[in-house]
């Protein structure tokens, strides 16, 4: 086991941002913690980079308990490498910054130009190494900063939200770069996204924080909403495009939900009038997920939907094209 | 207007003839204030990180007394370390009194606060993300805090600049725990002085002139130095 996690708790301000109960992340593996902003997976990575220490609980490494206070959480922490969301580059050359890594480690000059020179190939930027770190543009920095982090020839890389501000150019090289290092020199990976789709194509294995708990099932499509009561008694959320979806809840007033994609339907717009539970959408989204086929409805906000292959083959609905879009009862959650 | 034009005439010609009694004024004055800005640099950087990167009860009312400690006039640190230096004062066995060593002492008093304040500001800026970086790759505090130091390195040297352009045009405590003495203590600005009560505008103008001159070039090696490593 790499990671082992009891009762682990950080509070900010008497909030608390991570609240996990219990938590084991596997060697050799890519795991996806999945969530949306604020979940606590920032927090979670710079615990499991023994960067931040928790309110309270244990974490443990390789069948060792990490002392965040004392000065052995060094030796641990040179076992991990993060990097950061949006990564910091130090002010100087690309190289000098794989070099400091090396530098610590005591590593000699030549062998260290060697390193540099292979980890900049691997990422795809070998011919930036005299480049200035602060030229480069947001892709080149996420890479470069994943090579320095190879420098630290870690056991586990964290990776906090690897491709959120890249282009798909450089989401597609951080992929490959992801894959090969855990295929090629067997480093467990852990990576945030709140992709669902990233998460489904790399992880082995996909963790859900929701609030700084881990949710049981993956939920999707949450967004911020308020509960009302119609005229009539019924319940409806009211969601930020001015959506009204029906819930069944106790709940009034604002709420997270979240909308089940698989128990979303899309058809065509055939008819005038649009039944109940149903509104009008345009299909912005199409991608090919493990036999079936999730795909986008812009409906003022969009939505994720999953639904069988050979349904959306009957569908016979083209990208582009408005579809209508039925949220049955039951669909959302309150979370 | 001639009266100034004839003085600058009188300082340039007194600058060029390399007058022994003028450069042993700016020696002093150098040499006294290069060792108070060093000594006050070994303890105001290091106190500017510890503040920064600590967090502890009492940080906010230190930070208000360091700024309050920024306008801190020149005369009431030369009252307050005469007190102690003077025969009566408990250093007085040390003879240290109208010594460069005792104006020394003042100028580190005054400007520790100035690199402290500064440093602190310098450091504050930086993001934090380039500690967690520096502790995630592997480096001990020590060495995280030598790249937090890099990156607020125009900064710190900003601070040490105006600490050294404050303590070279001081003249409250050169005067008072210097003594002005010819030939031992006397410095720049209270030869100035002195030059002035006694109707003498000549050598003052020129001590101006290489007053200026020292800060001058004092920030073109800065901005070169800014320049060439400033990557």
């Amino acid at each position: 086991m790499l990671y082992e996690i009891k009762t682990l708790r950080k509070v900010y301000d008497g909030r608390a941002v991570l609240d996990l109960e219990s938590l084991h992340l596997e060697r050799g593996k890519i795991t996806g913690l999945l969530g949306p902003n604020g979940a606590g997976k920032t927090t979670l990575l710079e615990i499991l980079a023994f960067l931040l220490r928790p309110t309270s609980g244990s974490v443990w490494f390789e069948g060792e308990e990490a002392d965040f206070a004392s000065s052995r959480i060094k030796h641990l922490r040179r076992k991990v490498v993060l990097v950061q969301q949006k990564p910091i580059l130090f002010t100087t050359a690309v190289y000098k910054n794989l070099a400091f890594p090396l530098k610590i480690r005591k590593m000699g000059k030549k062998s260290r130009w060697a390193v540099i020179q292979e980890l900049l190939d691997l990422v795809g930027m070998g011919e930036f190494a005299h480049a200035r770190a602060h030229a480069l543009s947001g892709g080149e920095t996420q890479r470069i900063a994943i090579a320095r982090a190879l420098a630290c020839f870690p056991e586990v890389i964290l990776l906090d939200e690897p491709t959120s501000n890249v282009d798909m150019e450089h989401q597609i090289t951080i992929e490959r770069i992801i894959r090969s290092v855990n295929v090629a020199k067997g480093i467990s990976v852990i990576f945030t996204t709140h992709n669902m789709m990233q998460a489904s194509r790399l992880a082995d294995e996909t963790l859900f924080l929701l609030e700084g708990k881990l949710a049981q099932s993956v939920h999707e499509n949450i967004f911020t909403g308020i509960i009302e009561t119609d005229s009539e008694g019924s319940r409806y959320c009211l969601l930020p495009n001015g959506l009204k979806l029906a819930v069944n809840s106790d709940k009034v007033g604002p709420v997270r939900v979240s909308i089940d994609p698989a128990a979303l339907k899309i058809g065509g717009t055939g008819q005038a009038s649009l039944p109940d539970h149903a509104f009008r959408g345009k299909l912005i989204q199409v991608a090919d997920e493990h036999g079936r086929v999730r795909a986008t409805v812009d409906v003022g906000i969009p939505l994720s939907v999953l639904i069988p292959k050979e349904s959306f083959k009957g569908l016979r609905v083209t990208l582009g094209e408005e579809v209508r879009l039925t949220c049955p009862p039951g669909c959302i959650e309150v979370l | 207007m001639g009266f100034l034009t004839d003085s600058l005439l009188s300082a340039c010609l007194l600058i060029g003839s390399r007058d022994p009694e003028l450069f042993f004024i700016i020696y002093v004055s150098l040499k006294v204030s290069f060792l108070s800005t060093f000594i006050a640099s070994l303890a105001g950087v290091p106190a500017g990180f510890f503040i920064a990167f600590n967090e502890f009860r009492s940080k906010r009312v230190l930070i208000t007394l360091l700024n309050t400690l920024l306008a801190l006039p020149t005369v009431v640190v030369g009252l307050f370390v005469y007190a102690f230096l003077s025969r009566k004062g408990i250093f007085g066995t040390f003879d240290l009194l109208y010594t460069q060593k005792a104006i020394i002492i003042g100028q580190v008093i005054l400007v520790i606060p100035i690199v402290t304040t500064f440093t602190l500001s310098a450091i504050s800026r930086i993001d934090d993300r380039y500690r967690k970086t520096a502790l995630t790759l592997g480096a001990n505090a020590f060495q995280a805090a030598g790249i937090v130091f890099r990156e607020a390195r125009f900064g710190i040297v900003a601070s040490m600049i105006l600490a050294f352009g404050r303590v070279i045009a001081e003249v409250g405590i050169s005067m008072m725990l210097g003594g002005n003495v010819k030939g031992f203590t006397r410095t720049m600005t209270t030869a100035m002085a002195l030059e002035y009560d006694k109707g003498e505008f000549v050598l003052a103008v020129a001590l101006g002139i290489v007053l200026l001159a020292v800060s001058f070039a004092m920030n073109v090696v800065f901005n070169y130095f800014q320049g060439k490593t400033g990557e």
